[in-house]
C-alpha cells in the first residue's frame, strides 16, 4: 500500500476516533474541561467572568460527585431573596475553595457555619451564611463581584477569603481590571488573546485538553519553577509577588470600605493550601521546585500575606494552625489503630482535609473550617456587633 | 531520570540519533555515557557506587576463570557476593533490620537503641546487584565466559533501558549483543515502537489513573464499604501490573530500537490459574533468578516433601524481602510460598493444568477466578503499610453489599474505563498467544489501535510524574 493510501486511512481514523472522543467527553461530566460544567460560567464585562443565575450541572469524578446549581443572583446558594427583619446576613467571599463543587451545598463550609449559628441563636433571629465563592477568583475579582452582585444581598459582615497559595499571583494579574480605562499590560493582553482563542478551541474539547497538555508541558521545559502559584512559597520574592500583596492589600482596604458603607463588617480568612499541611504534598513540591534551582518554604506565603495586610487592622482567622491541629490529631488517632464507624471501617480515625486531586477540601474539611469561623466570630465580636439587638434600625 | 519525564523525551531521542550514526564501539561508549547520566540525572553520587560494583565484580569473575583451585574460586566468589550484599544490605536493609531488633528487644523489656542511619536507597540497586551476582555465580559455575572488555561490562551493568527496573538480565543474554555489531531490522523499529506506545499506555493511562483510585482506598480516612475495598484492591491489581509491565515494555521498545532485546517479562499473569503458573508470568526475570541461584541450590524439588516446601517457603520470603525492607513484603513472600505449598501440596497445579488442556472451560474458568482473586488478596498485602490495615481492610470487606451503589459508579466506572481498554489488547494477545499481535493485524485495524492508544494517552494520561512502583525496589 502506497504511503498517500495509509496517510488516508490514518487521518480518516483519526478523524473518526476524534468525534467519538469528542462526543464522550461531551456527554461526560468528569472533567472540568466539560461543556455541562462551563455552562456554569458566563462572561462579565468587567470581572471577566461570572456565575450564570440559573445555570446547573452534575460533577462526577473518582473522588466526588455533586449536584451544582447556581441561584438567580448569580452565586452557588439557595435562593436569597429580600432580607427579613431579624435575618442577619453573612457573606464568604473567595475562590474555588468556598464555591466547593466537591462538596454537595449543605456540606460546604458556608452551610455548616450557617447551621452552627443557627443551632445556638434565639429565635426569631436566624443567621444566612451566603456562599459568595467563585472558581478561579483573586481578590480583584472579589471586589469587583461584591460591587456588582454581592452588595444586593445586604450583608452584615463580609468575609473575604484569601487562598495564600495563588492570590498574590492573582491579583498582579487581575490589576488592570480595577481600572479598565487603563491600557491592558501586554501579560494581560496576551491573556485576552489567549482567551479568546480558548473560546474558539472550545468548540473541541479534544483540542483544548490536548492544548492544555502541551502548554503545561512547554511551561515545565521552559521555566525556573513548574507551577506559577508555587511562585509565593518561594524563599526569593519576585517583584510579581510583591505587586500581588500590594493589590491584594489596596482591594480588601477598597472591600473594607464599600462594606461599611452598607453598614457591613469586613474579616479576613487566610486559607493555607494543601502543601503547608501534607508534609508528603510539601516534600513532592520542594523536590520538584528544588530540580528548578528554588527552594520552598512552607509558611512563608501565609507569613507574606499576614504581613502584607496587618496594617488594614481586620479581624483575621489564620486557618493553617487550625488545619495543622486537626492533621496532627488525626495523625495521632490513626496512629493509634483503625476507629470503627457505622458504615464499614474506617482505617484511620483522622480524616483527610484535603482531597487527593484536587487539593480542595473534603466534608470533614469544611466542618473543621466552619467551627473554627464559629469560634472566630464569636470571640472576635463578630456576631454580636451584627446581632439584631445591637443594631439600631436605622442603620439597616 | 524516569521513563515518563519530559526529560526522557529529550533525552532517549537525542541519545538514538547520536548512536545511529556511531560504529560499533562507539555506539558502546556512547550508550555507557548515556547510561550514567541517565542514572546520575536521579543523584550522580550513586554513580560511585554503580562504578565500583562494576569493577569489582569485573574483577572477580577475570580472576575467578584464571583460578583453578576449588578453594581459591570459593573464596572469590565469596568476595564478589559480600560486596553486593553488603551493599545491599546497608542500603536497604540496615534500617529494617535495626528497627525490628530494637521492637523485639521492647517486647522482652529491653530498651536496646541500634544505631540507624537516614540513607537514601540508590535507586535500582535490587536489579543490577542482582544482575553483577549472577554474571560472578554464572563464571564461577563455569556457565559462561568472563567479560575480556571492562567497556562492554560496564554497559551490561549500567545501559540505561534496564538500569533501575529491570528486566534482569543474564550475563548470557545480553553480553553477546553488547559485544557483537549490532543490525536494526525494520520489525525491530516497528515493535520496539508499538511497546514503548503500549508502555506508556499502561504507564500514565492506566496504572497512574488507577493509582488515584487505589489510594482512594489504601489511604484513605474515611469509612470503607466491602465494594470500596474489592474495588480498591482491583484497582492496585491493575495498577501495579500496568506501572511495572509498562516500565519493562518501554524499557524492551526502547532497546530493541537500539537492536538489543531484553527479556520479556511479563506474560498475562492475570490469565493463569495456578500460583506455579502465576510466577511463570509475572516479573519472570525475577523469580527466574530466584529460581536459578536461590531455590535449586536449597535443593530445590529434589529432597523430601517438606524440604521442598521449606525451599520454596524460603525463597518466596526472600523474595517479598526483595521488594522492601518492610514487614508487609515478608508477609507477602510468606503467603505467595504458603500459596506455592498448597497447589502443589494438593496436586491442584497439575490437575488445572490438565483441565486447561483437556479444554474443560468451566473448570479453568473458575480456577482463573479463584487465582484472580488470590492474586488480589497477595496484592493487599502487599499495598498495606500495616498488619492493622491489612486486617481493617479485611474486615470491611463483608459489610455494605447492600445499598451501597454509589462505591460501584464512584468506582466501578473509572475502573472499567481504565482497564477495559487494556484487558481488550490482552485479549487479542492471549488469544494469538503473541505479545507481538497488534502490529501483525490488518493496517486500518491496527491503526486504529495504535490512534486510540493515543488519544487514551493523551486526552486522559495522568502526567504528574509518578514514579514507577518498582523504583524503590
Amino acid at each position: 500500500m502506497s504511503v498517500g493510501r495509509r496517510g488516508v486511512i490514518l487521518l480518516l481514523i483519526i478523524v473518526a476516533q476524534w468525534a467519538v472522543f469528542e462526543a464522550g467527553l461531551r456527554l461526560s461530566a468528569s472533567s472540568e474541561a466539560a461543556p455541562g460544567f462551563r455552562a456554569l460560567f458566563m462572561p462579565d464585562d468587567r470581572i471577566g467572568y461570572r456565575l450564570r443565575p440559573g445555570a446547573q450541572t452534575h460533577f462526577a469524578t473518582a473522588e466526588f460527585e455533586t449536584d451544582i446549581a447556581i441561584n438567580s443572583s448569580g452565586v452557588r446558594d439557595l435562593p436569597i431573596g429580600p432580607k427579613p427583619p431579624h435575618e442577619r446576613r453573612i457573606v464568604i467571599l473567595g475562590d474555588s475553595l468556598v464555591m466547593a463543587v466537591q462538596v454537595p451545598l449543605a456540606q460546604t463550609f458556608a452551610k455548616r457555619l450557617e447551621d452552627r449559628l443557627n443551632a445556638s441563636a434565639t429565635p426569631p433571629a436566624r443567621y444566612r451564611v451566603i456562599n459568595a465563592g467563585v472558581q478561579g477568583y483573586g481578590p480583584v475579582e472579589q471586589l469587583l463581584f461584591f460591587e456588582r452582585v454581592v452588595a444586593a444581598f445586604e450583608p452584615d459582615l463580609v468575609l473575604a477569603t484569601v487562598f495564600v497559595g495563588n492570590d498574590a499571583t492573582e491579583a498582579a494579574i487581575s490589576e488592570w481590571r480595577l481600572t479598565p480605562t487603563t491600557e491592558r499590560p501586554a501579560a494581560a493582553v496576551s491573556q485576552e488573546h489567549a482567551t479568546r482563542l480558548r473560546r474558539l478551541l472550545r468548540a473541541s474539547v479534544v483540542w483544548q485538553i490536548v492544548r492544555l497538555r502541551l502548554q503545561t508541558a512547554l511551561t515545565s521545559l521552559s521555566g525556573p519553577v513548574p507551577e506559577r502559584p508555587l511562585a509565593v512559597y518561594l524563599s526569593d520574592e519576585s517583584p510579581e509577588i510583591a505587586r500581588g500583596l500590594v493589590v491584594t492589600r489596596e482591594c480588601l482596604a477598597n472591600l473594607d470600605r464599600l462594606a461599611a458603607a452598607r453598614h457591613a463588617r469586613t474579616a479576613l480568612v487566610l486559607m493555607p493550601a494543601r502543601l503547608q499541611v501534607d508534609p508528603e504534598d510539601e516534600s513532592q513540591l520542594a523536590e520538584i521546585v528544588r530540580r528548578h534551582g528554588g527552594t520552598l518554604v512552607r509558611d512563608i506565603a501565609t507569613e507574606r500575606f499576614r504581613t502584607a495586610l496587618s496594617p488594614l487592622n481586620l479581624p483575621t482567622l489564620d486557618v493553617l494552625p487550625v488545619f495543622r491541629a486537626s492533621a496532627s490529631a488525626g495523625a495521632s488517632a490513626s496512629a493509634k489503630g483503625p476507629v470503627g464507624t457505622n458504615a464499614g471501617v474506617s482505617v484511620g480515625a483522622g480524616a483527610r482535609l484535603f482531597y487527593q486531586q484536587t487539593m480542595h477540601l473534603t466534608p470533614h474539611g469544611h466542618e473543621v473550617l466552619a467551627a473554627a469561623l464559629d469560634e472566630f466570630l464569636r470571640e472576635r465580636g463578630l456576631l454580636s456587633a451584627t446581632a439584631p439587638e445591637h443594631l439600631p434600625a436605622a442603620g439597616r | 531520570m524516569v521513563f515518563n519525564s519530559l526529560h526522557f523525551l529529550v533525552f532517549f531521542p537525542a541519545v538514538y540519533v547520536v548512536y545511529r550514526a556511531l560504529p560499533h564501539r562507539g555506539q558502546n561508549w556512547w550508550l555507557l555515557l548515556a547510561s550514567y547520566y541517565f542514572y546520575a540525572a536521579w543523584d550522580w553520587r550513586f554513580l560511585g557506587l554503580l562504578i565500583a560494583s562494576t569493577l569489582v565484580d569485573y574483577g572477580c569473575a577475570r580472576v575467578l576463570a584464571r583460578a583453578e583451585d576449588p578453594h581459591r574460586r570459593r573464596w572469590i566468589l565469596i568476595v564478589s557476593l559480600g560486596f553486593n550484599l553488603t551493599v545491599l544490605g546497608f542500603f536497604k536493609y540496615f534500617n529494617f533490620f535495626a528497627e525490628s531488633l530494637h521492637d523485639l528487644f521492647a517486647l522482652a523489656g529491653w530498651q536496646v537503641d541500634f544505631i540507624t542511619v537516614r540513607v537514601l536507597l540508590p535507586i535500582g540497586i535490587s536489579f543490577y546487584t542482582f544482575m553483577t551476582m549472577s554474571y560472578v555465580i554464572d563464571v564461577y559455575r563455569r556457565e559462561i565466559e568472563p567479560s575480556r572488555n571492562l567497556l562492554d561490562f560496564a554497559l551490561f551493568v549500567a545501559y540505561f533501558p534496564h538500569l533501575v527496573a529491570g528486566p534482569i538480565l543474564r550475563a548470557s543474554k545480553l553480553l553477546p549483543q553488547i559485544a557483537r555489531p549490532r543490525t536494526i531490522a525494520r520489525a525491530q523499529i516497528v515493535e520496539g515502537l508499538w511497546l514503548i506506545g503500549l508502555g506508556y499506555f499502561k504507564k500514565v493511562f492506566v496504572a497512574d489513573n488507577l493509582g488515584h483510585l487505589a489510594d482512594g482506598i489504601f489511604a484513605s480516612d474515611a469509612s470503607l464499604t466491602g465494594p470500596d475495598v474489592l474495588l480498591g484492591i482491583y484497582a492496585f491489581a491493575f495498577q501495579i501490573y500496568g506501572d511495572f509491565s509498562g516500565y519493562s515494555d518501554i524499557a524492551r521498545g526502547a532497546s530493541k530500537l537500539m537492536g538489543i532485546e531484553l527479556n520479556v517479562n511479563f506474560l498475562f499473569p492475570y490469565f493463569v490459574t495456578s500460583p506455579q503458573a502465576f510466577w511463570r508470568h509475572w516479573h519472570i526475570s525475577l523469580s527466574t533468578w530466584l529460581r536459578d541461584y536461590l531455590y535449586i541450590p536449597l535443593g530445590g524439588n529434589r529432597g523430601t516433601t517438606w524440604t521442598t516446601y521449606r525451599n520454596l517457603m524460603v525463597t518466596m520470603v526472600l523474595g517479598g524481602l526483595w521488594h522492601g525492607a518492610a514487614w508487609p513484603f515478608v508477609l507477602w513472600g510468606v503467603y505467595q510460598g504458603a500459596l506455592l505449598i498448597v497447589y502443589r501440596a494438593t496436586g491442584l497445579a497439575e490437575r488445572l493444568d490438565r483441565a486447561a488442556e483437556m479444554r474443560r472451560a468451566a473448570v479453568v474458568g473458575l480456577a482463573w477466578l479463584v487465582m484472580f482473586h488470590l492474586t488480589c488478596l497477595g496484592w493487599l498485602i502487599f499495598r498495606a503499610e500495616s498488619a492493622t490495615q491489612i486486617a481493617a481492610l479485611l474486615g470491611a470487606l463483608p459489610h455494605g453489599w447492600t445499598g451501597h451503589a454509589e462505591a460501584w459508579s464512584r468506582l466501578g466506572g473509572p475502573l472499567l474505563f481504565y482497564v477495559g481498554p487494556l484487558l481488550a489488547i490482552q485479549l487479542l494477545e492471549v488469544r494469538r498467544q503473541d505479545l507481538m499481535a497488534v502490529p501483525q493485524l490488518p493496517l486500518p485495524v491496527r491503526y486504529a489501535i495504535y490512534v486510540a492508544i493515543g488519544f487514551f494517552i493523551l486526552l486522559f494520561g495522568d502526567f504528574q510524574g509518578a514514579q514507577f512502583i518498582y523504583f524503590q525496589f
